[in-house]
């Protein structure tokens, strides 16, 4: 179909019946963890399912539905693209090289030493690289930092003043 | 450096309306590392190679292992329902409960594999549930100190006390947001023990983000847009 067009019903109906394994009619973190490869012999990040989760869960029953699973599908299936697109060696994981094209090209503005902090805290791997789900989670995480900071600054001027507890409720706000 | 914070839509479409934040329109699919059925490992039940060696495999006839309590022990081969010598966040759910026998929940059990898995594989061993259980049962009877009158969960009132007594000076709106945030939602909001140990820990790590940044203690801070990434990002938990 048309590119970013949902799958056939039945076809989704048919992954979720798969990944549903206990058959509960919802998919739980355990169930989509196991559905999900990384790319690696490791299981799929479980902050990565519980963030993917947490988005599309609108009854915060702690898992999806089938049809809040068809968001879930599409939103993988997209990062796979990312992840795809900028993966350009095409190694399975992305070095800190790849992940400044990916994150400059959603238009981040961010400096070199950043980059080593981000990739020491998510690269769960220890190769100093990002496999697929680490790469979904740091993009997460970034993602609503940015946006709350927005928020703060008014003037967008890149600086915020706060105090002790706006602070706290930022950071609250998306923990 | 820079002028301000890159624009940064990412790449996240779909429109999830759950509690987490809404990703925004992407590009179309194709495939890759993600869904299990594409080549890879990802139906495998994630042990990994090894894990039948090494320490996983505790005998059950054999002592708890050195610097391991033995009913520590005990409920770890019972919470280890795969016996792969490994506890994942699925077996530490069925382990961990609040005082109204409801499961401690996802995020709090995250933060707790987080905290006590050396290996990052997202799953602790003996050692690491043994440490766990005795940091629990620290937070417990904290909690059962604020607990005024033993209702099971911290209301309102008992919050702010509990945050005065570990020292914080925090208003009465922060804790409504708190509540807001955490609590099961009902006419008299109150928080279990698994929110409470998420809230106290998230509070003391960020405290003592901003204590570095606030060095003249003026209890406000100018951050720019990668100072406050960076102190997030590093103290995350």
């Amino acid at each position: 179909g048309a590119p970013g067009a949902l799958p056939d019903p039945s076809f989704l109906w048919s992954v979720f019946q798969r990944v549903d394994k206990d058959r509960s009619g919802i998919i739980c973190d355990n169930e989509l963890q196991q559905a999900l490869s990384n790319g690696t012999w490791t299981p799929f990040n479980p902050a990565t399912v519980r963030s993917i989760l947490g988005m599309f869960d609108r009854e915060n029953k702690g898992g999806v539905n089938f049809n809040e699973f068809t968001g879930v599908w599409k939103y993988i299936t997209d990062w796979q693209n990312v992840f795809r697109t900028y993966d350009r060696d095409n190694s399975g994981m992305i070095d800190k090289n790849e992940l400044k094209q990916a994150l400059t090209g959603f238009g981040y503005r961010l400096s070199d030493q950043f980059y080593d902090i981000l990739i020491r805290k998510f690269d769960r791997q220890g190769k100093g690289q990002v496999a697929f789900d680490d790469f979904i989670q740091c993009c997460v995480v970034l993602q609503r930092l940015t946006d709350v900071f927005r928020r703060y600054d008014t003037d967008q001027d890149g600086w915020i003043q706060v105090s002790y507890e706006q602070y706290l409720s930022m950071v609250f706000s998306i923990v | 450096p820079g002028p301000g914070p890159g624009p940064g839509p990412g790449p996240g479409p779909g429109s999830g309306s759950g509690s987490g934040s809404r990703p925004r329109p992407g590009p179309g699919p194709v495939p890759g590392p993600g869904w299990g059925s594409t080549p890879g490992p990802g139906s495998v039940s994630g042990r990994g190679p090894g894990a039948a060696a090494g320490n996983g495999n505790w005998d059950r006839r054999r002592n708890a292992p050195p610097g391991v309590d033995p009913e520590a022990f005990s409920w770890f081969q019972t919470v280890d329902t795969d016996h792969s010598g490994f506890i994942s966040v699925k077996e530490l759910k069925q382990a961990l409960v609040n005082n109204n026998w409801s499961s401690f929940n996802d995020e709090t059990c995250l933060l707790m594999i987080n905290m006590f898995d050396k290996t990052r594989s997202g799953r602790i061993d003996v050692y690491g549930f043994s440490a766990l259980l005795r940091f629990i049962q620290q937070w417990r009877s904290l909690f059962q100190q604020y607990d005024r009158d033993q209702s099971g969960s911290i209301s309102f009132t008992e919050l702010q006390q509990a945050f005065s007594q570990m020292g914080y000076n925090l208003s009465p709106q922060f804790s409504q947001l708190l509540l807001a945030r955490y609590a099961q939602r009902s006419p008299n909001p109150s928080i279990q023990l698994d929110r409470f140990i998420h809230i106290c820990m998230q509070l003391q790590s960020l405290t003592d983000a901003f204590r570095e940044k606030d060095t003249a203690m003026v209890g406000n801070v100018r951050l720019g847009y990668e100072d406050f990434l960076t102190m997030v990002v590093t103290r995350m938990l």
